[in-house]
């Protein structure tokens, strides 16, 4: 078939979010990428959503580490990866964490330990639980996400839920064609705003004056969005685009025996995790 | 041109011989009338001609003649995706457009449109090509043998698991006509496909196109204005008047070189070197038959009698020298300190440097091209100065003659409104400039910034309005207006401010002719001359080299960030050496004068203003 070279995601240029980037060629013990898109987004899918209503720290921590020896073993490691788990994932679950015990109302509290007093102020041990609880709570959620997003490129997602879901590809690949709008548009934007800033037209600072150039960016922005996808759409017609029913797949995204296991598995894991910890206790 | 040149008739000869008298033509038009939904007259209106496999066909006609609305309707676009009243017929093969629908006409006719940016829709160049197969549910070897092929012939196989995005505009446009080749349609139509590049880009996709036509298995019909590149391998030429009838059809020779003077009049765009000829010929050069690209105007200057002196008139050596018709600059370029001064500015964008210690002098009353590759940072230094893009302190100076003389405007550190006063600034899409409801509140509302009496600002306004043309838009919301009033108005806008102020304002434009025809790239030059003749400093940069030589002085060459020479146009375009440093091409004139042994005189042109014969 095709011998096309793997294209990595570390090679990409730095323009930033390439949504088609080819799926990574990668050892087999790499098992993420050899899984269907669709079972790396639905086996978290559970954890995920009851995570939402866990209030302990001990569960968002151990499907945390569950997602992390997840990418670590099943996911090619590579500086990106690593300074995105190890860096920047704990520096936000910190800051989130220190954030929420600020915010947290201090009557509602555990008061038995002070951390730390300012004047009439004081930073309670339980303010500082709860939001803790909070940020790890939010990272678990995100490492879970992870699990699809740093294994799955965009095109593969939209033949799967063609292939599987039976989305009709007209939706899918259209999808697909609009990420190609983003960069573009964002560029646009860019232009549209020196055009206005070099006609004096900025109206003085503020809020609503803010609201009135955003405002007056919209016509520029849209009038040229119009016109681009009106043209996409007569080229993409003029290459027989959605004349049949279905359209031959070059690649097919299959839905195997080790999709349906990874998935029980999961399930059965984050089952386990909660049936364990039981966060919400009787009390 | 690296196109390789037919023979123009043999095409012609060969096409229709091949049992096409029998077989139903590739393409038949009959009696076709295409009106818009809100349009008043048909364009095209009730035209007829057919095309045989195999031939290579040009459609030319002013702008406005229906020549874009022609091509969607031979897929079957136009009515069955745009709607409009479609009388007459179009018949692919025998099949009726009408009857049948776009997909069906898609492995019969292959599109090829303006922007390589509007056709992309896949993450690979492979992904791209097989587009269209996949649609067809060709079976998954046929989809690959198909794409092989049709990148093989574009030159882009080496590339194929690339993101479109990292090519080049002529590479995006060689991948689309890989594209439509991958229909496996035996009509290729191509509707302007090089009007939004770069010379460069123009030269890949007509060495593309050539390669095709030497292959001779596609009918092609070409919509093109920049016929210097596409004369050279065209079977036979279609003419659509202004009201959108056919005028002519026929070869090459039948059309272009017989009836030059008559298409000329029309405003139909020819070839300079056919241009170029048809004046020289009024000078009394015999050049015949007339030709037609830089080497057979080249050929038959040399092979052509000069006309006694009497007839001939060519301007003084002086003006000749400096390029420049009209009134000479204002300024003495050796006195006075100049009215732009760039000293040792460096730019960086993220982490790539984009100018590198740029110096450049522009002094009052001159018209300055900057020209260069892409990516040379022609864009950004006119930015720079205009501080869109906000220069170092002190590396950028304007002179500023309203606070008095020797008053210099450090750019870096002079704030929007006070700068508006000074250079506007004219972006490459008007659209994007426009922040009023009305055309009237557009120009008004530089002016009203400046809190003038509601008197002044209207007494102005009017007066601009009727200046550019536009006093009967003035209710109009500027998006309604048709594309050259657009840019007329963005132009007013920038100036408005400026010059009605300080008396010598300064306008820089970003590829104000980009992606236009020919007709209106030529009613904005002429207007940007008539200011400059009125005092206005004029900085532009273009890709289009015949307009830079026609009607800039002075020319600023660039490349990777760097000035490689600013001086007099004529004397930059002399040197061939530099033009090609720069990655650029000589214009076509200057391909087809330079090296004349026959006629000196001539041979140091570069400018159709400067050939003889212009007054007649």
């Amino acid at each position: 078939m095709t011998d096309r070279a793997p294209v990595l995601a570390v090679q990409t240029p730095p323009a930033g979010f390439d949504p088609y980037v080819d799926r990574v060629q990668a050892s087999p013990v790499r098992f993420l990428y050899g899984l269907n898109p669709l079972a790396k987004l639905v086996a978290p899918l559970p954890a995920m959503a009851l995570l939402i209503f866990v209030r302990d720290a001990a569960t968002p921590v151990a499907f945390l580490l569950l997602s992390y020896l997840l990418l670590f073993v099943g996911v090619n490691f590579t500086r990106r990866l690593a300074a995105l788990l190890l860096i920047a994932l704990p520096v936000g679950a910190a800051a989130i964490g220190f954030g929420f015990s600020l915010w947290t109302d201090a009557a509602r509290v555990d008061q038995s330990v002070v951390i730390w007093q300012l004047g009439p102020w004081t930073l309670y041990g339980g303010a500082l639980a709860v939001g803790f609880a909070t940020g790890l709570r939010l990272a678990s959620i995100v490492a879970l996400a992870l699990i699809a997003g740093l294994s799955t490129t965009g095109p593969d997602v939209v033949r799967a839920s063609v292939q599987q879901l039976r989305v009709p590809y007209r939706i899918g690949y259209t999808a697909l064609a609009a990420f190609r709008f983003v960069p573009r548009f964002g560029h646009e934007l860019e232009v549209i705003r020196q055009a206005h800033r070099v006609r004096g037209a900025h109206g003085g600072r503020g809020p609503f004056s803010a609201i009135a150039r955003w405002f007056g960016y919209v016509v520029p922005l849209l009038a040229g969005a119009i016109r681009h996808a009106e043209r996409v759409a007569l080229a993409m017609d003029a290459r027989a685009f959605g004349a049949h029913p279905d359209r031959t797949e070059r690649h097919l995204v299959p839905w195997r025996a080790r999709d349906t296991v990874f998935v029980v598995l999961f399930w059965i894991a984050s089952a386990a995790i909660f049936w364990f910890f039981f966060p919400w206790g009787l009390a | 041109m690296t196109a390789p040149e037919r023979t123009p008739s043999a095409g012609r000869l060969l096409g229709p011989t091949k049992d096409a008298a029998t077989a139903a033509p590739l393409l038949r038009v009959r009696d076709l009338a295409i009106t818009y939904e809100g349009g008043v007259a048909p364009a095209p209106a009730s035209i007829s001609f057919e095309i045989a496999a195999g031939e290579v066909v040009l459609l030319l006609g002013p702008s406005g003649s229906g020549k874009s609305t022609l091509t969607l309707a031979l897929n079957g676009l136009i009515p069955h995706a745009i709607p409009a009243t479609v009388a007459g017929a179009v018949a692919v093969s025998g099949v009726v457009t009408t009857s049948t629908t776009v997909a069906e006409l898609s492995s019969r006719v292959g599109m090829v449109f303006q922007d390589p940016d509007a056709q992309l829709v896949t993450g690979t160049l492979l992904d791209e090509v097989a587009f269209g197969p996949e649609n067809l549910r060709m079976p998954l070897a046929d989809v690959l043998d198909r794409a092989e092929v049709a990148l093989r012939r574009v030159g882009l196989w080496e590339r194929r698991s690339e993101n479109p995005d990292r090519l080049s505009g002529g590479g995006r446009q060689r991948l689309a006509i890989a594209c439509a080749l991958a229909m496996g349609s035996p009509l290729l139509v191509l509707d302007e496909p090089t009007a939004n590049l770069d010379p460069r880009g123009i030269e890949e996709v007509y060495d593309a196109l050539a390669e095709l036509v030497a292959a001779g298995d596609r009918a092609i019909l070409l919509v093109e204005h920049n016929l210097d590149a596409a004369v050279g391998f065209i079977d036979r030429v279609l003419v659509l008047d202004q009201e959108g009838r056919l005028a002519a059809d026929g070869s090459v020779d039948d059309v272009l070189r017989a009836r030059a003077d008559e298409l000329h009049a029309m405003g139909v765009w020819l070839p300079v070197s056919a241009l170029a000829a048809l004046r020289l010929r009024r000078a009394g050069f015999a050049l015949d038959p007339l030709p037609l690209t830089p080497a057979e105007l080249h050929a038959a200057l040399e092979a052509a009698e000069a006309p006694t002196r009497a007839v001939l008139r060519t301007d003084s050596p002086d003006s000749a020298g400096s390029g420049r018709i009209g009134p000479i600059p204002r300024a003495d370029p050796e006195n006075g300190t100049p009215l732009i001064e760039v000293r040792g500015l460096t730019l960086r964008r993220g982490r790539t440097t984009v100018l590198h210690d740029v110096d450049l002098d522009v002094r009052e009353g001159e018209f300055v091209a900057v020209v260069g590759a892409n990516g040379a940072g022609k864009t950004t230094l006119i930015q720079a100065i205009a501080g869109v893009v906000p220069p170092p302190r002190g590396s950028v100076r304007v002179g500023d003659p309203s606070s008095g003389a020797g008053h210099r405007l450090d750019v870096g550190r002079t704030d929007s409104r006070t700068l508006s006063s000074r250079i506007g600034f004219v972006f490459q899409n008007p659209e994007h400039q426009f922040i009023a409801h009305t055309v009237f509140d557009e120009i008004a509302h530089g002016l009203r910034l400046r809190h003038l009496p509601d008197d002044e600002v209207r007494e102005r306004t009017e007066a601009l309005l009727d200046r550019f043309d536009l006093r009967a838009k003035a209710q109009s919301h500027p998006f309604l207006l048709s594309g050259g009033q657009k840019r007329r108005l963005s132009v007013g806008t920038a100036l408005v401010t400026g010059g009605l102020f300080t008396g010598a304002p300064i306008l820089a434009l970003d590829e104000p002719t980009f992606g236009q025809d020919r007709a209106r790239a030529d009613e904005l030059l002429a207007l940007l001359r008539e200011l400059n003749d009125e005092g206005t400093t004029i900085l532009v940069v273009t890709h289009d080299m015949q307009l830079v030589t026609e009607y800039t002085a002075h020319t600023v060459v660039m490349a990777d960030g760097r000035i490689l020479r600013a001086g007099t146009t004529a004397d930059v375009f002399a040197d061939d050496d530099l033009i090609e440093r720069a990655g650029l091409r000589p214009p076509p004139l200057r391909r087809a004068l330079r090296g004349l042994t026959r006629h000196p005189e001539l041979a140091r042109l570069a400018r159709f203003a400067d050939l003889p014969g212009g007054a007649a």
